[in-house]
């Protein structure tokens, strides 16, 4: 798995962002490696983000799936997951009181490429993970978190496949 | 959500695990689902740590025998390695943040009770088994986590340990999608 380099660019950010969590012992950090965490200002933030991010996600799927028709299974389950992630978001920003989801973009057919699926992923499940303090609300962190869990699983999986496939 | 039987069978076997890691009653009344909530602030945060480390530990403990005994195939060891370095990673990164804080985290125990240790698929079974119970941990308790570097930081640790049980899923046969 490290043979890609992959691995090791994902576990220097999370040490990273775990010394940026001991935030007196990181007062020596450069102002760019701690921008390198995206510092969310509130759950409305974090919700717009993991909608773009899941647009983005779900075009390269349906890309894949056409060019790729042994792909389908693996597609049509995330694409489940992602529907119901959905549904979660939309009754967390009524909820907490927040507008609907901007109408996403035109999804433009991607290039069938792993690695960027793979990180438009990454970012998807970063989105989360970084969102999860902004959010402010115990129900909202549980509900994300458990999405996060999905989503992670979607990214070792995209991963085996390109440890697969080299 | 966690209903019903399977539920509480699932709820069942995090427990055991955590029990057997030593974890503290309070967090695992939570576990348990027995409806207790842990009291919003710096005292619950840190029980959560401290429950989090317990487990890194039981982990490290697994995956240390695992490979000194040469109980992961041979394919998979270096997923092993790789596994066992995150966890003394997410040991070392809560155990700072609890000193940070003034805790005073738990060391290892000076013995786990391991059970049984087969090699091959069954040996990888039981490092399925410790990473499930922490990505449970993890999804149960960090909604009940205050402070922000905390929950940043258990975030890419749950992300960490949902990999490590897909990876073992995937190599036991399991379904992962």
């Amino acid at each position: 798995m490290d043979s890609t380099g992959r691995q090791g660019a994902r576990s220097a950010r999370r040490r990273l962002l775990g010394l940026i969590a001991l935030s007196p012992a990181a007062a020596w950090l450069p102002a760019a490696a701690r921008l390198e965490a995206t510092d969310y200002a509130g759950s409305r933030e974090v919700l717009d983000a993991i909608d773009a991010f899941e647009v983005d996600v779900a075009s390269r799927l349906e890309a894949l799936e056409v060019a790729v028709p042994a792909a389908r299974a693996f597609v049509e389950s995330l694409s489940r997951d992602h529907l119901r992630h959905r549904e979660d978001r939309r009754t967390l920003r009524r909820r907490l009181g927040l507008e609907p989801a901007p109408s996403p973009p035109d999804a433009a057919a991607e290039d069938v490429d792993l690695a960027g699926l793979r990180a438009a992923q990454e970012a998807l499940v970063f989105a989360h993970a970084e969102g999860l303090p902004a959010m402010g609300d115990p129900a909202a962190v549980d509900t994300l978190a458990r999405h996060m869990v999905d989503l992670s699983r979607h990214l070792t999986v995209i991963d085996l496949w390109i440890e697969g496939e080299s | 959500m966690i209903s019903g039987e399977a539920g509480a069978s699932r709820r069942d076997f995090v427990v055991r695990i955590a029990r057997a890691a030593g974890i503290s009653p309070l967090v695992l009344g939570v576990l348990a689902g027995r409806g207790e909530a842990l009291v919003p602030g710096e005292e619950a945060d840190l029980a959560i740590l401290y429950a989090a480390l317990a487990l890194e530990h039981h982990a490290i403990a697994l995956y240390d025998v695992g490979l000194e005994r040469g109980l992961f195939p041979a394919g998979l060891r270096a997923h092993a390695v790789e596994f066992r370095g995150d966890h003394l990673g997410h040991r070392d990164t809560q155990v700072a943040i609890a000193e940070e804080r003034g805790g005073r985290p738990p060391e290892a125990l000076a013995s786990y009770e391991l059970g049984p240790l087969q090699p091959g698929d069954r040996f990888v079974q039981r490092a399925l088994e410790i990473e499930v119970a922490a990505q449970r941990a993890y999804t149960g308790l960090i909604s009940q986590i205050r402070t922000r570097d905390y929950l940043l930081s258990a975030a890419f640790i749950l992300v960490d340990e949902v990999r490590h049980m897909t990876v073992w899923r995937r190599a036991l046969g399991l379904q992962i999608y």
